[in-house]
């Protein structure tokens, strides 16, 4: 076998060539507000703050060997939004329904979503209305019945 | 003044008796000139073996003849006074709460644009009929392709935007596709069937009028004792020359067909798996399929469902009724010959298993003959190959044979007596029955100036008739060898996979044709060439079967042009009422397949890697998640699998991931999440995936 060959290629998700294998704060915070941007926060300094928010709920998120500092500001990001979704629409978590309700507010059906999650109470009901009526309902609650495998005799003339 | 009513019973019996007595006595009388040609010096066992196969081949052409024949007496009347829709039935009971329907789209990588288009098309005009609230539709998937799954999820969310859809447009994708499109069913009527009266079956290529899934809803309500109505699809929307000929074939022969088969059939009726009403109870109680003991191709799953559940609902008591005079339903055909014959070879493994069915305990006796020509329409191929290779092989013989004129001291000639007028004739009846339907056909026409304008006026239509003629003279012997081919590996238990079927047009290569047809064309050289040097005489009655196989590549290239097709339809040939006068379902299809605009921004722009949109889009990543079952956390074994598997597309790039391995990972919720934040915490060689 030639080992030169072995893995030859680069890597199809590297870690940057330039940065340390620990990112710093910096480049977290840099990442973390374009992932906000992508979730839909159109005001730079929002995302600056959210980002910021992120970066703390990393740190008290359990330790996790496979995934590096990196990833666990993202997933600490999407933790802070069901966080404020559960707590706005007033959902289990961890529940299908939370799943659901996080794609309806990325679909698009609550434009401006930080406004409507952020509000105080009763204040933007309408923007959460929507935001309900967005969610996706894949399949109508179970009416179980019941289907017996049938009975067949084969071969049987007689 | 009123008539006195006649029994049904004793006139579904009276049809029933005549319709077997006319295909017995022509069986009998074709068989008994041929037994009288070869009887003159006793039967060779080549004459016996002869005798047998016409008998079976005779017989099955006996009974397609008479059903047309039933058929065009009855469209001939205008009336069938035991159809379905002509009976008034019960009314319904208004007390109690009304009958809900699901409408159902079993898919299974299937191109989801049009299978979307097509939903939507039903769904619109159901709504121009008023009653869309009593209808709900779901789309049961059991795609296992990532990237179709992705699409089909986000093609859903946006039709339920779209149409305002929540709560009445459903979809799921089953973790594992046990016992294929029956399990899809029954896992549909096992978890959400209770809140049905009835689900009408479609498959991924159907089309249905509003106005018809209203009728087959209200003919199941005026008729409680009715467990299954089959509605007649008529094939539509292909622009291939091929498909467009059988598209103008199934539309004009097609309804004798099916008011014949009405006529005998009546209450004991089949399924033919789609574009039909089923009330969900019996279904439930009657319906449930055991596995066939042994192995695949003839035990395991049953794949041919729908025989087998009409005949179950009979032998539970149920009524199964084809309503032939409901118009309105339709269905896409393979584009091409080659993948007419694939359709046919995922089809021809469930039909012959009915073999081990017909014979089972407690099924009347109209199912099990539904079960023998599910058989037959795959068995008469390889009889048809052993008819055509004895008689060659018996011409042979007869021609080695010098004819004696004087016997013993006998100084008188005996002249062989001649049996060519016996032969003529059996050549004659069986041309007959082959082909008068297709002139019976033609002759409807005559009756209904309508229809007659729309499938291209007289000089239009018979010239498409003689044109198909010529054209299904020349595929047959190439079905033939198709047919026998998937026989035998079938006998040889070689089992069919299930691949999605080929359904848009397509072109034929070269290539393509050579590779499939190029050892039919030698077997036509070789036999045209060893019939011509050793029996003359019979090379030249042989030839519509020779110049058939000889032709298969140039003929079945010529026939998937989609140009040729088009240009036929400009030349008036082949056309079809649904061409002429499309249905509104048909034009909201085109209309949604031409400018239908996505509300979802993730399914605008160019045509994306679905499986990576899944991982990097937020969207798209959280709409599939919301969309997995809940099911217990990865075993420790599990974990490192996809663990490896992470790594793996790290590494290597999605392309090295099989599409099963792609399927694991988001197919496992903590995976999809983990593989988001990966993406996002990096950024990937190829920047453009992202987008």
């Amino acid at each position: 076998m030639d080992r030169s060959k072995v893995s030859a290629a680069p890597p199809y998700l590297p870690h940057s060539a330039t940065a340390p294998a620990t990112p710093s704060i910096t480049q977290l915070h840099s990442r973390l507000q374009t992932y906000w941007r992508a979730l839909g926060v159109s005001d730079p300094d929002q995302a600056a703050a959210l980002a910021e928010q992120a970066l703390r709920r990393a740190s008290e998120l359990p330790e996790t060997p496979e995934l590096d500092p990196a990833a666990r500001t993202i997933l600490a990001a999407g933790e802070l939004l069901d966080d404020w979704l559960a707590q706005a629409l007033k959902l289990p978590r961890p529940s299908p329904e939370l799943a659901a309700a996080r794609a309806a507010l990325l679909s698009g059906a609550a434009p401006d979503w930080p406004a409507a999650l952020f509000a105080p109470p009763g204040m933007a009901e309408a923007a959460l209305e929507t935001l309900r009526s967005a969610v996706a309902e894949p399949t109508p609650v179970a009416s179980p019945g019941l289907m017996p495998a049938q009975r067949i005799e084969l071969f049987s003339l007689f | 003044m009123t008539q006195p009513s006649q029994s049904p019973i004793m006139g579904h019996t009276l049809r029933r008796v005549a319709f077997f007595l006319l295909v017995t006595l022509t069986t009998l009388i074709a068989l008994g000139l041929m037994a009288s040609a070869f009887h003159s010096n006793g039967f060779s066992p080549m004459e016996l073996l002869l005798l047998l196969l016409y008998a079976i081949l005779f017989s099955w052409i006996c009974v397609s003849f008479w059903t047309a024949f039933m058929g065009f007496i009855a469209i001939l009347l205008g009336r069938d006074r035991w159809a379905i829709s002509r009976q008034p039935g019960t009314p319904p009971d208004f007390t109690g709460p009304p009958g809900r329907t699901a409408i159902l789209m079993p898919i299974y990588n299937e191109d989801s644009e049009r299978v979307f288009a097509g939903l939507r098309a039903i769904h619109q005009s159901l709504a121009d009929t008023g009653q869309l609230a009593d209808f709900d539709f779901f789309i049961l998937s059991d795609t296992r392709d990532p990237d179709v799954w992705v699409e089909e999820e986000l093609r859903w969310q946006d039709m339920v935007r779209a149409l305002d859809g929540k709560g009445r447009i459903f979809y799921r994708n089953r973790p594992e596709n046990i016992s294929r499109k029956s399990g899809n069913l029954e896992d549909f009527c096992t978890r959400w069937g209770g809140h049905y009266r009835y689900m009408i079956v479609l498959d991924a290529d159907s089309l249905m009028q509003g106005a018809t899934l209203v009728d087959m809803v209200r003919l199941m309500e005026h008729h409680p004792r009715v467990a299954l109505i089959q509605t007649p699809p008529i094939p539509v929307n292909r622009e291939s020359l091929f498909a467009r000929i059988l598209q103008f074939a199934s539309s004009i022969y097609g309804r004798m067909f099916t008011a014949g088969l009405n006529y005998w059939q009546l209450g004991e009726s089949n399924y033919w798996g789609h574009n039909a009403i089923i009330r969900i109870q019996p279904f439930l109680d009657h319906c449930g399929l055991p596995k066939l003991p042994g192995r695949e191709p003839f035990g395991g799953d049953i794949l041919s469902h729908d025989f087998v559940e009409a005949a179950l609902l009979r032998r539970a008591g149920w009524e199964v009724w084809l309503a032939y005079d409901l118009e309105g339903s339709y269905e896409e055909i393979p584009p091409t010959l080659i993948d007419y014959a694939k359709r046919d070879r995922r089809w021809c493994q469930g039909n012959l298993q009915h073999l081990r069915l017909a014979f089972s305990r407690g099924f009347n006796a109209l199912s099990r003959l539904h079960f023998l020509m599910g058989v037959m329409s795959y068995a008469a191929s390889p009889l048809w190959l052993l008819f055509l290779i004895a008689t060659g092989v018996e011409a042979f013989i007869q021609a080695q044979q010098r004819p004696v004129y004087f016997f013993g001291d006998n100084w008188i000639p005996v002249w062989p007596v001649s049996f060519a007028v016996e032969m003529t004739t059996v050549l004659l009846v069986t041309l007959t029955m082959l082909f008068l339907p297709k002139l019976l056909a033609l002759l409807l026409l005559l009756k209904d100036r309508r229809l007659l304008r729309a499938y291209g006026g007289i000089v239009g239509a018979s010239l498409s008739v003689a044109l198909e003629t010529a054209f299904s003279v020349l595929t047959a012997p190439v079905l033939m060898l198709f047919q026998t081919k998937f026989v035998l590996a079938i006998l040889m238990r070689r089992a069919v996979g299930w691949p999605p079927q080929q359904r848009g047009d397509r072109m034929t290569s070269f290539r393509e044709a050579a590779l499939t047809h190029g050892i039919q064309t030698g077997i036509g050289i070789v036999a045209g060439f060893l019939s011509y040097c050793y029996v003359p005489a019979f090379f030249w009655w042989f030839t519509p079967v020779l110049l058939g196989l000889a032709l298969a590549i140039p003929v079945s290239i010529l026939s998937s042009s989609i140009a040729l097709g088009q240009q036929a339809r400009n030349l008036g040939l082949f056309l079809t009422p649904e061409e002429c006068d499309p249905p509104d379902v048909l034009r909201y299809l085109e209309d949604g397949l031409r400018e239908g605009d996505p509300v979802l921004p993730a399914l605008r722009g160019a045509p994306v890697n679905r499986f990576i949109q899944a991982l990097t889009d937020p969207y798209v990543n959280a709409l599939h998640r919301s969309l997995l079952p809940e099911r217990e956390p990865p075993s420790k074994r599990r974990r490192h699998y996809l663990e490896g598997l992470i790594h793996q597309l790290e590494e290597e790039g999605p392309d090295s991931l099989s599409s099963a391995q792609k399927r694991e990972l988001i197919a496992d919720p903590e995976t999809l999440l983990r593989l988001h934040a990966l993406f996002w915490s990096r950024a990937p060689v190829n920047a453009e995936l992202l987008t």
